[in-house]
């Protein structure tokens, strides 16, 4: 009885063995590495596994793993995805796209929450594809969109002053784009550039001097130091478009706003195009969030005078 | 999820458990050579990260990079002597005074929080890249555990010379030594300039190897190297009492450490408890002597790092 | 060879715990002295010590070894002209460093320490010949980590460390009063040996009066931070333990009453 018992097990477990691996070639494991635990990140993750899990159900296992704000264990973590062997890397935040880019030349690597991926990578030239297996979704709200909120807002505006960090390349590729833009509609840009947070307050009035509207981009510095910007350019009368919502909060009146969770939503997207889909990761370009939102900071706007129109929606 | 896959990860596991062995290598000097518990290591990891990669990024050949990244380490070290020394401030105070303005400088350094180093592009010496499918003198494992052989062949050199002889006894009787005539004062500041210079190097390496320095990647260092020290001298001093074995089983430290560590995420456990983890493990290697002294003591006279 | 001029130190001025340690202390050696210095606890015997080996500054006066003023040079530098020997037997040893290794350190008290090897193969060879000399059994465990050792061999181990390089002025500080007798029997015996073997000038701090009239050529009796007795010569080695007690008593207007334990 036991000899029969123990043949029927075997049996079952050979055959259960044998189905498991005929499903398995359908399925997929996708390594998820998140540098550290916060709101916008865990919402990109979030987003990610959503939209791959909604195209393509319980065929893909998630191996989701946190560095807990420690960039050396994002090599340690993926280190652990690539000789598992995933399918996919998604790397959430700059810290662990540069690990897993590092670790691996082969598995597609798709990256969230980074604003710049020719910075972050450090490809020269950089425009929009890698090359090779890493793409993915950029944090930054589409510059062409600002430019035209800028204008829409203030179609008076004939000088624009660009104030950034010289020592942030994020902000001197956003400030290019942007003046680029502008200035094919006619106005006219000079760039304002501060070196630390010393300087700030004198070339944010040298800005003012010059400019009808100040334009700050997604910059560290600009972002610690907006209660300087703002002791200026506010008593100056002029008003400042921002390239995210922390410094549109502290100095500006409007800016565009982009939902994470959608980012994330756009970079499974991409997974799914890439697993199921078959398309190569080293020719797609890196997206931007599909959907973003027009804010304005009501305080701000009140004291300028600005109007601002009903799809805006107030910081608060 | 298998076994294999384990053994998989080991190779990566190793190579960065080497390098934070090299580190852990610096902190020794400090922490038991000297008896001091210097915390300059968190920024002056991320000093050597990050003057090594810009220099590359510049275009220096790689050997000039890693050599100023050590000097810059070295600088570091200097500036907490003397702060130690000169102006009496607590050995501690002065690593984390060190520490703090580390930060900014290493900003500085960089020009942002972060910066890459894309080994396609660059000629690194190390990468998690060449792991595995490179020939064996490019291996990543092999070159750090060069470097971690001819940086314990100098340190037994060194610890072995009069001048050496002196840095050992100025942390083992400050008062016995300056009775003898040595500058402890002196003495201290070299070994933070040392020690310091080594937690660059290995910094210089591990920004090779992961592809980036940032800005954050020395925060908790110190507790990485402390674990690596207590775990290898908790593993292995009973069969490893020479000097220079000594330092060996410092590297091993680290490799345990980063073993264990690499096992604790192929198992999925929560990473939102690694840090406490860590603290947990160096809290226990730490208490399990103490413990044995206290409650188990034989014979008397010894000295306990509580 | 030893000139202490007009020394005031006080601990801690200026605050409810300050503490007089030394108020005028005249003394000078002249070479070849061996001075054996008793008093009771808080008469400046040690903090004399520490002054003259430099581990603070003094408040106020002059230090002078072989005709040069030390007052100013920092501990470390003052070493060249000392030999040290605590009471606390853990204080004149590295505990976590071999037996030679804590010699060749003595050994080089005073020279520049450069890159040069630490223990060169001759000095072993005079090493293991200067331990077996102390009879201890030593000189065959010249690698034993000295925190092995006994009180005892490691008193013995720090007499011999601090006159390996002869030095101008020879400070023992109490140095067998955490000794069982016997054994501090026996290391003041080794002292008495090196200290006439070698003519050296010599500072002895004991709390036992009859050590204090059996060795040495003179000895200084302390009192709240000065010297109030110093008999050389013969009529140092006349005295007995008695007449100490009573000379005490008329030089300093006081009872010896709480030290009598401590300096019989």
């Amino acid at each position: 009885m036991k000899k029969v018992l123990t043949l029927v097990l075997a049996l079952a477990l050979t055959l259960g063995c044998a189905l498991g691996a005929s499903a398995e070639e359908e399925t997929y494991t996708i390594g998820i590495c998140q540098l550290v635990q916060h709101d916008a990140l865990d919402a990109a993750t979030q987003g990610f596994m959503d939209a791959v899990t909604e195209a393509m159900g319980d065929r893909v296992t998630f191996d989701v793993q946190n560095a807990s704000g420690d960039s050396n264990t994002c090599a340690t973590i993926v280190n652990s995805f690539v000789s598992q062997g995933v399918d996919l890397i998604m790397a959430n935040a700059t810290a662990a796209v540069q690990a897993a880019a590092t670790a691996t030349y082969d598995i597609p690597i798709l990256g969230t929450s980074v604003t710049e991926y020719g910075v972050a990578l450090d490809i020269p030239d950089f425009d929009g594809v890698t090359g090779y297996n890493v793409s993915g979704t950029s944090d930054l709200a589409p510059l062409d969109e600002q430019a035209a909120m800028l204008m829409e807002l203030f179609p008076d505006a004939q000088t624009v002053g660009m104030l950034y960090c010289s020592a942030e390349p994020n902000s001197v590729y956003q400030v290019q784009v942007v003046t680029e833009t502008l200035e094919a509609a006619g106005i006219e840009c000079e760039d304002f550039a501060f070196s630390d947070s010393n300087d700030l307050a004198a070339v944010a009035s040298a800005a003012c001097e010059y400019s009808d509207v100040i334009y700050v981009p997604t910059d560290n510095t600009a972002a610690s130091s907006t209660g300087i910007i703002d002791g200026v350019c506010r008593p100056a009368g002029v008003p400042v478009i921002a390239g995210e919502e922390g410094i549109c909060s502290g100095c500006g009146v409007a800016t565009l706003s982009i939902s994470y969770y959608d980012l994330g939503v756009a970079t499974g997207e991409m997974a799914v195009r890439i697993l199921d889909g078959g398309e190569d990761i080293t020719t797609m370009p890196i997206e931007y969030a599909p959907t973003f939102t027009k804010k304005y900071n009501p305080e701000i706007c009140e004291e300028l005078g600005v109007e601002i129109p009903d799809d805006y929606v107030a910081i608060g | 999820m298998t076994i294999a896959s384990l053994l998989a990860t080991m190779p990566g596991a190793i190579a960065q458990g080497l390098i934070w062995g090299i580190m852990a290598i610096g902190v020794y000097i400090t922490y038991k050579v000297l008896d001091i518990a210097d915390l300059t290591v968190d920024g002056s990891i991320c000093t050597g990260g990050a003057v090594c990669i810009m220099l590359m990024r510049a275009n220096f050949p790689l050997p000039a990079a890693m050599l100023i990244a050590v000097l810059a380490g070295m600088a570091a070290g200097l500036v907490t002597g003397l702060f130690h020394t000169l102006m009496g401030i607590p050995a501690i105070l002065a690593g984390i005074l060190t520490q703090l303005s580390l930060y900014s400088i290493n900003l500085k350094i960089m020009g942002k929080a972060n910066q890459a180093i894309n080994a396609r592009n660059y000629d690194v010496l190390v990468s998690m890249q060449k792991l595995r499918n490179v020939p064996v003198y490019e291996n990543t494992i092999l070159i750090v555990a060069i470097f971690v052989v001819v940086l314990i062949a100098f340190l037994y050199w060194f610890f072995g010379t009069e001048l050496g002889c002196s840095l050992r006894a100025t942390g083992c009787n400050p008062n016995m030594s300056r009775a003898q005539g040595i500058n402890t004062g002196f003495n201290k500041v070299l070994g933070l300039v040392i020690s310091n210079g080594i937690v660059a190097l290995s910094g210089a390496l591990l920004a090779q190897y992961q592809g980036f320095a940032d800005v954050q990647m020395g925060r908790g260092a110190i507790v990485i190297g402390l674990a690596a020290v207590i775990i290898g001298e908790a593993l292995f001093s009973r069969i490893f009492r020479n000097f220079a074995l000594r330092l060996l089983s410092v590297v091993f430290g680290g490799i345990i450490y980063y073993i264990v560590y690499q096992t604790v995420i192929w198992l999925g456990l929560d990473t939102d408890l690694l840090k406490m983890l860590s603290a947990l493990v160096v809290a226990v290697f730490l208490a399990v002597p103490y413990w044995k002294g206290r409650y188990f003591a034989r014979g008397k006279g010894g000295k306990t790092h509580a | 060879m030893l000139e202490l001029r007009n020394l005031h130190k006080t601990f801690n001025p200026g605050t409810v715990n300050a503490k007089k340690a030394l108020d005028g202390l005249e003394l000078t050696l002249k070479e070849g002295d061996f001075v054996t210095v008793i008093g009771g606890n808080g008469a400046g015997k040690s903090t004399m010590l520490n002054a003259i080996a430099g581990v603070w500054r003094p408040d106020e006066g002059q230090i002078i070894i072989d005709g040069q003023d030390v007052t100013g040079m920092a501990e470390y530098k003052r070493a060249r002209f000392l030999g040290r020997v605590f009471q606390d037997p853990m204080m004149g040893t590295a505990a976590d460093m071999g037996i030679e290794e804590n010699l060749a350190l003595a050994n080089r008290r005073g020279q520049r320490r450069g890159l040069r090897w630490g223990i060169r193969p001759a000095e072993r060879e005079q090493y293991r010949a200067l331990l077996h000399e102390l009879g201890l059994g030593l000189e065959d465990r010249l690698t034993s980590k000295v925190g092995l050792l006994s009180g005892g061999q490691r008193q013995a181990l720090t007499l011999l460390m601090a006159t390996l390089k002869k030095p101008k002025l020879l400070l023992l500080d109490e140095h067998t009063a955490a000794l069982d007798p016997k054994t501090a029997g026996r290391v003041l015996e080794l002292t008495e040996r090196v200290v006439s073997r070698d003519h050296l000038t010599t500072l002895m701090v004991t709390h036992n009066m009859r050590d204090a009239i059996q060795h040495g050529n003179r000895l200084v009796m302390m009192y709240e931070g000065r010297v109030i007795l110093d008999i050389a010569g013969e009529a140092k080695q006349r005295l007995t333990v008695e007449e100490l007690l009573e000379k005490f008593s008329a030089a300093s207007g006081s009872q010896f009453a709480n030290d009598r334990a401590l300096l019989s």
